[in-house]
């Protein structure tokens, strides 16, 4: 027999199994003789089976009383006829009786089980709350799903959102074939009215297990505006849901709302703390880059308008030296400008390093020969052996690696002293390491030291320099597959090593 | 004190040798890191009469100004060994050597911190050599003549200001001034051409335990500017410099 129809045959069941334990009960213990507390015990039966079956069959159960009371102990007996008028009163009192005090008991068995469940649902949207706050959204829904799925008996759930804030939707199935039924109720957020009630469809599919069955969507509403769905897929056979159940859905809906609207807002603020920081960057290097280019034009201005001074008759030398001023700081600027696009061409990976072979040991000498301005005052020491082997690089971007790190070491160490430049092999890569006796850089600067415009104040040194060298080494030596650190086994100063990828077997 | 000699008139026909004989030029130390700017600064400084000393760094600008006591010192705030600041606050511990300050735009900060140690002036990077010079003149006069209250009458154009009668007339009418706009006012004339701050400025008039109440100062100088100044919109006499304080600019000089 069907399981509805079961259900709905159980008030009477009881109602009658009720009536007929108390009768055979009075009729076997208490007989005939005080009929008021015969009505008593009948009314007792009645109580009993409105607090455990309800309303229905507490009515039911007043009237079979009445009926059997009637028939068995009210005289003549055995027959529904009432002789004496006053018994006729009892009885009708008995029935009114009945059917109140029935009812009422029924009516506070409902509440006392309303209020359990909405405990119940009450605990299930409270722990999904907790459940929510995982900031993972992802994670955050899946474990939701579950939560309900499980909490509310249901075969499946699943929680969409718009794919760029939920890219997979949060699914919980029983089993494979609950998930497979839940994904025959389609993924359309668009067959949703945004500002629409819930509804119910029906699936369609191919076995008859699926056909027939039904599953509750439940739109997802964060102020005014549909975020997502929520797909509620109930086992086969159970009853529809009831206004307890579409509470629980709309509360858990406008909670799903809320935690979709916050991943939402915290991916903006997250986009917009990325934007920001650019934007610090940005500042930064226009601070750096305008004080950078003043520096010199401070010297051009000035020599500039020396050598427009019509008061003072400048000799041939002086006018020499100015002339000279504004030429070297005029170079300074243009490799000023040129290291900055370097730098932006680099960083938009629009640098291709032109490869070839080259001997490694030239390429450090001349380095060394064409830094001879830049390191005077220093004595320079080159460790090149002579059996290195050729390396594939781009022979003008390594020079101005080498080029830079040099001109570190010469511009951060004391005039006097020595500055390191050596080559050698390493497995199969070589090894490059610029070494000189300056200040050093502490450890924890030796990661960012490597970023564009980050300048050390070295111990009590004001930032000099656009703080570029060491940012287009590294994007250089990157670009050859090589990597660039600051070798921190050094006593004292600093010694910057980078290698490149020889040819495997030959090196 | 040895009176600077960098005047030759304009379009003088004066040898620049002539100068070059005559030792007796303001001694002047020039400091800076940056070894192009000090050699222009050197050779032009040199063309116009004075004798120069130059450093580039905090620590030899110390021991030049120890050694050769110059009569003038212009400082660059960003140096390698330590900052520009530290010097200015030394030299002020032992003299009254008039200091300019170099720094890049954008340092109003910078500035008005060595001018509340008292450096007397400021130049922004890159300036016009002759605004240099014409700024070196100024102070170097002023240490020559100081005014501060020697002179019972200060002439500035149109202003005339009587210290002895604390009366002020402007084209020879009578200003009335309440007392704390005549002590601003004082503190202007005694500083001609010279940038005071903010917080030089509130203390010398309102007292040492003022100094961030420039709100204070806004308003009384915009009052003294509708009583001294012929269009208050463009002060002729008390100028703002932006972000650092005022200059009373004196047309004496």
């Amino acid at each position: 027999m069907d399981n509805r129809v079961m259900r709905r045959l159980i008030p009477f069941v009881a109602a009658a199994a009720a009536v007929a334990i108390t009768t055979a009960f009075i009729d076997l213990i208490v007989g005939r003789a005080q009929i008021a507390n015969i009505s008593m015990l009948y009314l007792v039966a009645v109580l009993i089976v409105a607090v455990a079956f309800g309303r229905v069959a507490a009515i039911v159960a007043s009237i079979l009383a009445f009926v059997t009371f009637d028939w068995f102990f009210v005289p003549p007996t055995h027959q529904l006829v009432v002789a004496d008028a006053e018994e006729l009163f009892s009885l009708a009192l008995f029935l009114i009786t009945a059917v109140v005090t029935g009812t009422l008991a029924a009516r506070e068995r409902a509440r006392a089980q309303e209020a359990e469940h909405r405990e119940h649902d009450a605990k299930v949207l409270y722990e999904a709350a907790f459940l929510m706050a995982e900031p993972n959204l992802e994670r955050a829904l899946v474990a939701v799903a579950e939560h309900f799925r499980a909490a509310l008996d249901l075969d499946a759930v699943s929680i969409e959102a718009n794919a760029d804030i939920l890219p997979h939707p949060a699914i919980a199935a029983r089993d494979d074939a609950a998930r497979a039924d839940l994904r025959a109720t389609g993924s359309e957020l668009r067959l949703m009215d945004p500002a629409g009630p819930s509804r119910t469809i029906r699936l369609v599919g191919p076995t008859t297990a699926r056909a027939g069955r039904r599953a509750r969507l439940v739109p997802i509403v964060a102020a005014g505006v549909r975020v997502g769905r929520l797909t509620v897929l109930p086992q086969a056979g159970a009853p529809e849901f009831g206004p307890a159940e579409e509470r629980v859905f709309a509360i858990a809906a406008a909670q799903l709302g809320l935690t979709i609207e916050r991943a939402r807002f915290r991916q903006d603020a997250t986009e917009s703390e990325v934007l920001r920081r650019s934007d610090d960057l940005k500042t930064e290097l226009l601070h750096a880059v305008s004080h950078e280019l003043r520096t010199p034009l401070a010297s051009i201005l000035a020599s500039a308008g020396s050598l427009r001074q019509r008061d003072v008759d400048w000799t041939e030398r002086e006018r020499d030296e100015f002339a000279t001023a504004i030429q070297d700081e005029a170079v300074r600027l243009d490799r000023l400008v040129g290291s900055l696009l370097d730098l932006s061409r680099i960083e938009n990976g629009t640098l291709v390093p032109h490869k070839a072979w080259h001997d490694v040991g030239a390429l450090v000498e001349d380095v060394a020969g064409r830094m001879r301005p830049v390191t005077a005052g220093h004595p320079v020491r080159l460790d090149v052996p002579e059996d290195l082997p050729p390396i594939e690089l781009d022979y003008v971007e390594i020079q101005q690696v080498l080029s830079n790190l040099v001109e570190n070491a010469a511009k951060f160490s004391p005039a006097g002293s020595e500055i390191g430049i050596s080559v050698g092999r390493d497995d199969s890569n070589v090894r490059f390491a610029v070494r000189d006796h300056g200040p050093g850089i502490s450890p924890g600067d030796s990661e960012r030291v490597f970023e564009p415009f980050v300048r050390l104040a070295r111990a009590g040194q004001g930032p000099r320099g656009v703080g570029l060298g060491l940012a287009i080494a590294k994007r250089l030596v990157e670009a050859h597959a090589g990597t660039i650190w600051v070798d921190r086994g050094v006593s004292d100063g600093t010694r910057i090593v980078f290698t490149l990828p020889g040819r495997a077997g030959v090196v | 004190m040895e009176r600077a000699s960098f005047s030759r008139s304009r379009g003088g026909p004066v040898s620049s040798n002539a100068v070059r004989d005559e030792p007796s030029g303001a001694r002047l130390l020039v400091v800076d890191d940056e070894p192009s700017m000090v050699r222009t600064l050197r050779t032009n400084l040199r063309g116009h009469g004075f004798q120069v000393e130059t450093a580039e760094t905090a620590g030899d600008a110390l021991a030049s100004y120890e050694r050769r006591q110059p009569d003038l010192i212009v400082l660059d705030l960003n140096l390698p060994d330590g900052d520009g600041f530290e010097v200015v606050r030394r030299i002020r511990e032992q003299s009254g050597t008039p200091i300019i300050v170099l720094s890049a735009r954008g340092g109003e900060t910078d500035k008005v911190n060595a001018l509340d140690l008292g450096a007397d002036d400021y130049m922004t990077k890159p300036f016009g050599i002759d605004e240099l010079l014409a700024r070196i003149r100024v102070a170097l006069r002023h240490v020559a003549r100081p005014g501060t209250g020697a002179e019972p009458r200060i002439t500035s154009g149109a202003l005339v200001i009587d210290l002895e009668r604390r009366e002020v007339t402007v084209a020879g009418r009578a200003i009335h001034l309440t007392p704390t706009e005549y002590d601003l006012l004082k503190v202007f004339v005694t500083n001609p051409n010279k940038v005071l701050t903010d917080r030089m400025l509130l203390q010398q008039v309102w007292g040492p335990d003022y100094g961030d109440e420039s709100h204070y100062l806004h308003v009384y100088v915009a009052r003294l500017r509708r009583k001294i100044e012929s269009d208050p919109q463009d002060p002729a006499y008390l100028v703002t410099e932006p972000g650092v304080g005022y200059r009373f600019r004196s047309e004496e000089l």
